[in-house]
C-alpha cells in the first residue's frame, strides 16, 4: 500500500514540474535507502556469517595467521563430529522437548487466562491484568537465587529432586513466557468486536465454546506470534539451565555448547561455532516460514490501544 | 461447569433479576477458574521467590542470623556496587537509545523500498534477534578475541592499531553495548515498521504538498503517530537489557576491573561463585526499584488500554 | 552413618594388614554388593583423558559391583564451582565430586572427613606439598583426597627460539631434561628483562591480568616471590606492607611489556597467545603446548615447560590442586572413599598422567617422576621439569596463607590482578592499597 504511492505518486493534483522533481527525489531516496540497508545488513549479518566461516575450518587453520575471513581448506569435519556425537544430539533433544512443552503449557495457560481477562470482567480482573504485566519487571536474574533454596526445600519436604533435571526447566520457563503471551493475547482478544461473542452467547454458546469456536480462530495470527515468541524464549534461555542443570544428559543446547565445547583453557572454536550455528538453526527456520505471522501478531498485539 | 454457565446465560435472556445475578456470579467463577493457572504460576514462580529474595537478602552470610538491612548497608559502602549501578544504567539506557535510533532508521529505509523486496530485507535484518543471544555472543567473543580477532585483522588492513575490544574499560563497555544493540535493534525495526505502515499515506502527501522537508515529515507526521509504540518498545527493551545476564557473562564476565559488571552478573558472582547467597539476593533486588520507575511509564499505557477493552 | 562405620573398620583393618592391601580389599561383599555411586569429575580437555578415567573407574566398579554414573563437568565459566554451590545449597547431588583449590574448605562443614584414608595414603605414597595440606586439611581434618585429575602447576612455558633470539636465554640449558635445574640466574629481574626484550622483538610474554584462575595464579606466584601477603594466617589485613608495594611496583613494570588487553584475558587467552606464535612465554600447564602440537606443530617444537623465576622471598610456582570429596548427605560415602583410594594407587595415578599427556599432576611425592614427563615430545624432555621433580620451587596458591574464607574471596574475585591493573593504569599506590583493603574487609563478613 505504502509503496504504491511511492511508485506512482498521484499526479492529478501535482503540477508536472513538481512531479518530475519528486520523482528524482524519490529515486535518490531509494538509492540511499539501498545503500544504508546494505551497510546495516553487513553489520547485522557479519557475526552469523563469521560463525559459518569458522565452522568450516580445521583447528589448524583457525590457529594459523591467515586471513580469518576466508576458508582455505573447507571441511565438514566439525559438523560431522558434532552430529555424530551422542552428547550434542542429547542437548538438541532436551532443548526441543523443553521448548515444545513450554510452548504448549504457556499457550494453554495464557490463551484461557487472556480470554477471561479480556472478556469476562470479574472482581479483580483489572488488577490481575496489571499484575501479570508487572511480573515482567521481575527478571530471572532476581529469581534464580531464591529458586535454589526453594528447590532444596522441595527436596527435603517431598523428596523430589529438582536440581539437575531438564524437566525442571519446563516447570520454570512458563513464568518467563506466560506474562508476555497473556499480554499479547489480551490485546488481540480486545480487538475482536464485542458483537461477535455477545451474539454467540445469546445463541446459547458456553464461554468455552465462544473461546474455542470464535476467539481462537479469529485470533490465530496472534496465537502463532505468541507461540513463536514463546519458543524463542524457551530455546534461548541461558541462566536457568546454567544454574540448575549439570550432567551432560540434562543440558540444553546453549548451555551445553558453552560448557562442553569450551574445555578448560583450550579452545575449540570450529566446533563451538558449528554448535552455535546449529543451535540457532531451529528458530531461524521457524522465522523463515512464519515471520509474517509473527510480525503481524506481535505488532498487532502490542500496538493495540 | 461450562454447561451450567451456558444454561445460565440462556436463562438470563428471561428477565429474572436473581438469575441474572447468579449468572454474573457464575461468570466470574468461571473466569476466576480460567485465570487460576496463571495466578498459581505467578504466585509460585514469581511472587513467592521474589518475596523470598527479600527475606534472604536480610540474612547474614551463613544464613543463620537475621541482619535486617545489614547487607544493603554493606553494599552501599562498596565501590563495586556503585559501579554496578552505574554500569547497569549506562548499558541499558545507551543500548536502548541506539537500538531505537538504528531500529527507526532501518525501518524507514525498509519502508522506502518497493514492497516486493521488503520481505527479503526484513528477513535478513531480523536474523540477530532470532539467534539465541548466548550463541551470537559467542560469535562476537570470537570476533573480539585478543589473539585472533577477525575485526582487528580488517583494521590492520587499514593500518589501524589493534583494538583491545574487551580488554580496556572503555572498549569493553563499548563492546557490551554494541552486542546488546546488535541483538536488540531488529526488534525495534520490526515494531517501527509495523507502526510506519499504519501511518495513513495521505498525511505524508498532505505534508509534501505543504512543502515539508523530509525531516519535517518525520518530525511532524511519523513520530507523533508512532509515539505509543516507540514508548512501549523502548520500555520493554529497557527491562530486558537492564536485567541482562548472558551477554555480559559470556563476553567479559565483568572484566576488566569489574567495569562491565551489571546487576545480573554481579549477583551471580557474589551469590553463587563467592558463596554469599544473601548478598547476591540483595544485589539483584536493586533491579526492582529501578525497573519500577520504568513500570510506572508502562502502567500509564496499560491503564489506557484497559479502559478501551 | 552405618556404611561409613563399615568402611572405616575395613580401612583400619586393611592398613594394619599391609599397605599394599589397600586397593586389593573389596569394600563391600555379598549382601552389600551393588549400590550406586554418582561422580562429578573435572572435564578433562585432553582428548581421551576422560575415557581413561572412565575405564579406570569401570574397572573398580566391576570389581566392587557398584553402579557408577560419571558426569564430566567443565571448570570453564565456573560451571564446576556452580554445580558444587548448587549441590551444597540443595543438599543433594553427586556422591563424589572434584573440588578445586578453595572449595573443600568452603564446604568443610558439609564434607565427610577422610583422615582414615588420607593418612595411610600419605604413608604409602609420600608426603603432599604444603599447599595441598593448606587447602585440603582444615582443623586437622582432611576434607578430600588430592586428585590426580586436573591438579596442575602453571609454570612458564617458553619458546626456546624466541627466548634465545630476543632475551639471550637458553631455557633448555637452564632447565636441562633429565637433570637438576641450573637456574640461579633465573630471577624476577632476569624475567623482567626477558619480558622487555621479547616485547621489543614483537613477541610479548602472555600473562593474563583478568579475574580468572590463570591470571590470579600468576599474580599469586609473583606476590609470594616478594613475600607479599594481603592477609596473614591470623586473618589480619596486611595489604599496606612494603612487600605488597614491592610486588605491585614490579608488576607495574612487567605489565608495560605485556599485551595491552591482558586485563580481559581469560584462561584460554594465554593458550591462544602461545599457539598463534605471538608469545614468547606464558604461564600455563602444558595444555597450550599440547594444542600447539595438534594445530601449530612448528610452535610446539619450540616449547619448553620449566620453573618460575625466583624473587627476594624465594622461588614460587603457581599450583592448583583438585580434590576428590564426598558430601555428608551423600548416600554412598563408603564406596566413594574406596574409589578415592583406588584412584590414588600408583598404577592408577600413572595411567591418568599418561592419558593426560603429562598434564595431570599427582600430589603425592612419590608420583612426580613418572616416565611420561621425561618422554613427552617434541621437543623431547619438554615436560621433564613440569612436575617440579627437583623440588626447586615452592608450589603455592594465591592468597595463601589467609584464612580460607577470606583467601577464597581474594582468589575468586581476582583482587591481586585487579590491584595490578589499577596501579598500572595510574592510580596512586596508596589508593590501590586502600581499595584492596576495603574489598578484603568486605570478605570478613560471616
Amino acid at each position: 500500500m505504502a509503496n504504491a504511492a511511492v511508485a506512482s505518486p498521484t499526479a492529478t493534483t501535482i503540477s508536472g514540474r513538481k512531479y518530475g522533481s519528486m520523482n528524482r527525489d524519490r529515486k535518490w531516496a531509494l538509492r540511499w535507502s539501498y545503500f544504508f540497508l546494505i551497510l546495516f545488513a553487513i553489520f547485522f549479518l557479519t557475526p552469523p556469517i563469521y560463525m559459518f566461516i569458522t565452522s568450516l575450518k580445521t583447528s589448524a587453520e583457525i590457529s594459523a595467521e591467515s586471513n580469518p575471513w576466508w576458508v582455505y581448506s573447507p571441511t565438514l569435519a566439525n559438523y560431522i563430529e558434532l552430529l555424530t556425537q551422542n552428547q550434542y544430539l542429547i542437548f538438541f533433544r532436551n532443548s526441543a522437548i523443553v521448548a515444545v512443552l513450554t510452548v504448549l503449557i504457556t499457550m494453554v495457560i495464557s490463551v484461557i487466562a487472556a480470554f477471561a481477562l479480556a472478556r469476562m470482567k470479574f472482581w479483580g480482573s483489572a488488577t490481575l491484568a496489571t499484575g501479570v504485566f508487572l511480573t515482567y519487571l521481575i527478571p530471572e536474574t532476581l529469581l534464580f537465587i531464591p529458586l535454589f533454596k526453594m528447590f532444596a526445600w522441595v527436596n527435603e519436604t517431598f523428596g523430589i529432586q529438582l536440581m539437575n533435571h531438564w524437566w525442571t526447566l519446563i516447570i520454570l520457563y512458563p513464568h518467563l513466557t506466560v506474562p508476555f503471551c497473556t499480554w499479547i493475547m489480551i490485546g488481540y482478544f480486545a480487538s475482536i468486536p464485542k458483537e461477535l461473542d455477545e451474539a454467540a452467547l445469546i445463541d446459547g454458546a458456553t464461554w468455552i465454546q465462544t473461546l474455542t469456536k470464535i476467539f481462537i480462530p479469529v485470533a490465530l495470527p496472534g496465537i502463532i506470534a505468541a507461540t513463536i515468541f514463546c519458543f524463542t524464549v524457551a530455546w534461548a534461555q541461558f541462566l536457568y539451565p546454567l544454574a540448575f542443570t549439570t550432567s551432560t544428559t540434562e543440558l540444553v543446547l546453549p548451555v551445553g555448547i558453552v560448557t562442553t565445547l569450551i574445555k578448560g583453557d583450550v579452545f575449540n572454536w570450529g566446533q563451538i561455532m558449528t554448535g552455535a550455528l546449529l543451535g540457532a538453526a531451529p528458530p531461524l527456520i521457524i522465522y523463515a516460514f512464519l515471520m509474517d505471522y509473527y510480525i503481524a501478531g506481535l505488532t498487532a498485539g502490542a500496538t493495540k490501544g | 461447569m461450562a454447561d451450567i454457565a451456558a444454561r445460565g446465560s440462556v436463562a438470563a435472556t428471561g428477565d429474572s433479576r436473581s438469575s441474572l445475578h447468579k449468572l454474573m456470579q457464575r461468570k466470574s467463577t468461571i473466569a476466576f477458574l480460567m485465570t487460576l493457572p496463571l495466578i498459581v504460576l505467578i504466585l509460585v514462580l514469581v511472587a513467592y521467590p521474589a518475596g523470598y529474595a527479600v527475606y534472604l537478602a536480610m540474612l547474614n552470610k551463613g544464613m543463620t542470623r537475621f541482619v535486617g538491612f545489614g547487607n544493603f548497608d554493606f553494599l552501599f559502602g562498596r565501590e563495586t556496587f556503585w559501579m554496578v549501578v552505574y554500569q547497569s544504567c549506562l548499558f541499558a539506557i545507551t543500548a536502548v537509545i541506539f537500538k531505537a535510533i538504528i531500529g527507526f532508521v532501518v525501518a524507514h529505509f525498509v519502508h522506502n523500498i518497493p514492497s516486493k523486496g521488503q520481505r527479503k530485507w526484513r528477513g535478513m535484518l531480523l536474523v540477530p534477534w532470532v539467534i539465541p543471544p548466548a550463541m551470537s555472543t559467542l560469535a562476537w567473543l570470537w570476533l573480539f578475541d585478543p589473539s585472533y580477532s577477525a575485526l582487528n585483522w580488517i583494521l590492520a588492513g587499514f593500518d589501524i592499531e589493534r583494538i583491545p575490544w574487551t580488554g580496556e574499560t572503555g572498549w569493553a563497555r563499548f563492546s557490551v553495548i554494541l552486542v546488546n544493540v546488535w541483538i536488540g535493534a531488529p526488534f525495534f525495526m520490526i515494531m517501527y515498521l509495523a507502526a510506519l505502515k499504519s501511518v495513513p499515506e495521505q498525511l505524508y502527501e498532505a505534508a509534501s504538498i505543504d512543502g515539508a522537508a523530509w525531516w519535517q515529515r518525520i518530525w511532524y507526521v511519523t513520530l507523533p503517530m508512532m509515539r505509543n509504540i516507540i514508548a512501549i518498545t523502548a520500555l520493554f527493551s529497557l527491562i530486558v537489557t537492564f536485567a541482562n545476564f548472558d551477554i555480559v557473562r559470556i563476553l567479559t564476565r565483568g572484566d576488566p576491573l569489574n567495569s562491565t559488571q551489571i546487576f545480573g552478573t554481579w549477583a551471580f558472582r557474589v551469590g553463587i561463585e563467592s558463596g554469599d547467597i544473601p548478598l547476591g539476593s540483595a544485589v539483584s533486588l536493586f533491579m526492582v526499584p529501578i525497573l519500577a520507575v520504568a513500570a510506572t511509564f508502562i502502567l500509564r499505557d496499560i491503564t489506557k488500554r484497559g479502559s478501551e477493552v | 552413618m552405618v556404611s561409613r562405620k563399615v568402611s572405616r573398620r575395613r580401612f583400619v583393618a586393611s592398613t594394619a594388614a599391609a599397605s599394599t592391601a589397600l586397593v586389593a580389599a573389596p569394600f563391600v561383599r555379598g549382601a552389600y554388593a551393588a549400590g550406586k555411586l554418582s561422580l562429578g569429575l573435572w572435564d578433562h580437555w585432553v582428548p581421551g583423558a576422560n575415557k581413561t578415567s572412565e575405564a579406570l573407574i569401570k574397572e573398580w566398579a566391576d570389581k566392587e559391583k557398584v553402579e557408577v554414573t560419571i558426569d564430566y563437568i567443565t571448570s570453564q565459566g565456573n560451571k564446576l564451582l556452580l554445580t558444587i554451590a548448587a549441590e551444597g545449597q540443595a543438599k543433594s547431588g553427586h556422591d563424589m565430586l572434584s573440588m578445586a583449590h578453595w572449595l573443600p574448605a568452603r564446604y568443610a562443614e558439609q564434607l565427610v572427613p577422610v583422615n582414615d584414608i588420607m593418612e595411610p595414603l600419605i604413608k604409602e605414597n609420600g608426603a603432599v606439598n604444603g599447599t595441598v595440606e593448606y587447602l585440603g586439611k582444615v582443623g586437622g581434618k582432611w576434607l578430600g583426597v588430592p586428585a590426580t585429575i586436573g591438579s596442575q602447576i602453571k609454570g612458564p612455558c617458553s619458546r626456546i627460539d624466541l627466548m634465545k633470539q630476543f632475551a639471550g636465554i637458553d631455557v633448555q640449558a637452564m632447565y636441562p631434561a633429565g637433570a637438576p635445574p641450573k637456574a640461579d640466574a633465573w630471577t624476577l629481574d632476569a624475567f623482567l628483562k626477558a619480558a622487555e626484550a621479547c616485547q621489543k622483538g614483537g613477541h610479548a610474554f602472555g600473562i593474563g591480568l583478568g579475574t580468572t584462575s590463570d591470571s590470579v595464579d600468576s599474580a599469586g606466584a609473583i606476590f609470594h616471590s616478594f613475600g607479599a601477603q594481603l592477609v596473614n594466617a591470623k586473618g589480619d589485613i596486611t595489604v599496606k606492607s612494603d612487600n605488597v608495594r614491592k610486588a605491585l611496583d614490579y608488576y607495574k613494570r612487567l605489565m608495560a611489556f605485556l599485551p595491552e588487553d591482558v586485563p580481559a584475558w581469560d584462561d584460554a587467552s594465554n593458550n591462544k597467545w602461545l599457539v598463534s606464535g605471538r608469545g614468547a612465554l606464558i604461564m600455563n600447564p602444558p595444555s597450550a603446548w599440547a594444542v600447539a602440537k595438534r594445530d601449530a606443530p612448528k610452535v610446539a617444537e619450540q616449547c619448553w615447560t620449566h620453573g618460575f623465576a625466583s624473587g627476594p622471598a624465594g622461588r614460587f610456582a603457581p599450583f592448583i590442586p583438585f580434590f576428590w570429596n564426598t558430601w555428608n548427605f551423600s548416600k554412598n560415602q563408603a564406596a566413594a572413599k574406596s574409589l578415592m583410594v583406588f584412584l590414588s594407587q600408583k598404577t592408577s595415578a600413572e595411567k591418568l598422567v599418561v592419558a593426560s599427556g603429562g598434564y595431570d599432576l599427582p600430589s603425592f611425592e612419590k608420583f612426580t617422576t613418572f616416565q611420561t614427563w621425561a618422554d613427552e615430545a617434541p621437543p623431547k624432555g619438554t615436560l621433564y621439569h613440569y612436575p617440579n621433580p627437583h623440588k626447586h620451587q615452592t608450589l603455592s596458591i594465591a592468597a595463601a596463607p589467609a584464612p580460607h574464607k577470606i583467601g577464597e574471596q581474594i582468589y575468586t574475585q581476582g583482587i591481586m590482578p585487579q590491584m595490578v591493573v589499577r596501579y598500572y593504569k595510574g592510580e596512586a599506590m596508596e589508593k590501590t592499597l586502600d581499595w584492596a583493603a576495603k574489598e578484603i574487609e568486605g570478605f570478613m563478613r560471616n
